[in-house]
């Protein structure tokens, strides 16, 4: 940490090494699986402006506290660029695509519930949405949440909480059973 | 796993399955296309040589004004052949950056 603090690019590319798979986990937690080339780019602008900023990190807290701080920040004002511009793969046709239900009925069925079900989760608060992906797509415990979020660990499991509270009772009232 | 709530089974099976999709990953040559911006970007001027820079640029830009005024031009006119030759080169980073954008999304 110090070497990279005085310029070495050696201990700079370490610490990116040691980083990076965390900082791009979180940024298309916060982006969607729509917008990963965008998640590529936040990653490349949190490591530049982590390497401008890098004197002035005092060492208070732990470099990847304040690189993932860094990455939230940045991803979310990435998402608020990007809402309104047209996704590269559509969320939907990705879930489509995993369906592995017999019988056209049952397959249309299922499809058209993920389809809300994806719709229901854009409308969550977006740390929720980021604990979901977190958790559900890209397999991370409670633990790796929580440090990538910058919460307890209780903090994080009373977002899925909620979050699945929240999605039950919007699939409920499009009409979605979700047993 | 996180503690649930009976009712919540049924909403955690229907994300898990849901949102089973391949995980991604950064590509192989993230890193090295990473420390080729960073050198980009890298401080060609240590403190010395900024002090050193700065300290040329102020003397040239006075003795520059002081040569124009005695050829009788206007404080404007002077004003604008010193700075206007710095915002020029002032740009030139920003132009520099806006382009490899450009080019890093192409490179795609």
């Amino acid at each position: 940490m110090e070497r990279a603090r005085n310029g070495d690019q050696l201990a700079f590319a370490e610490l990116f090494r040691r980083h990076s798979a965390q900082v791009f986990r979180l940024a298309v937690s916060i982006l969607g699986r729509e917008f990963i080339p965008e998640a590529e780019d936040v990653t490349q602008d949190v490591f530049l402006k982590a390497h401008r900023a890098i004197r002035s990190f005092r060492g208070d807290a732990e470099f990847s506290s304040w690189i993932y701080r860094i990455a939230f920040n940045q991803a979310m004002n990435v998402k608020a660029r990007v809402r309104f511009r047209s996704p590269h793969t559509d969320e939907a046709v990705l879930s489509q695509a995993v369906t592995l239900e017999p019988g056209p009925d049952r397959q249309v069925e299922t499809a058209q519930r993920d389809h809300a079900l994806t719709e229901c989760i854009r409308t969550l608060p977006e740390v929720y949405q980021s604990a979901l992906r977190l958790y559900y797509w890209l397999g991370a415990g409670v633990d790796e949440a929580a440090v990538l979020l910058g919460v307890p660990e209780n903090t994080v499991k009373s977002y899925l909480h909620r979050a699945r509270q929240l999605l039950h009772g919007m699939l409920k009232e499009k009409g979605y059973s979700c047993d | 796993m996180t503690e649930m709530e009976p009712r919540e089974a049924g909403i955690d099976h229907l994300l898990r399955r849901s949102m089973a999709a391949p995980v991604p990953s950064l590509p192989p040559n993230f890193d090295q296309r990473l420390m080729g911006q960073l050198r980009q970007r890298s401080p060609v001027l240590n403190r010395y040589g900024l002090i050193l820079l700065t300290g040329y640029g102020l003397i040239s830009a006075v003795t520059s004004a002081v040569v124009m005024r005695g050829q009788g031009l206007g404080w404007g006119a002077i004003a604008v052949m010193i700075l206007g030759p710095l915002a020029l080169v002032a740009t030139v980073p920003w132009a520099w950056r806006a382009s490899g954008t450009i080019t890093r999304r192409h490179a795609r």
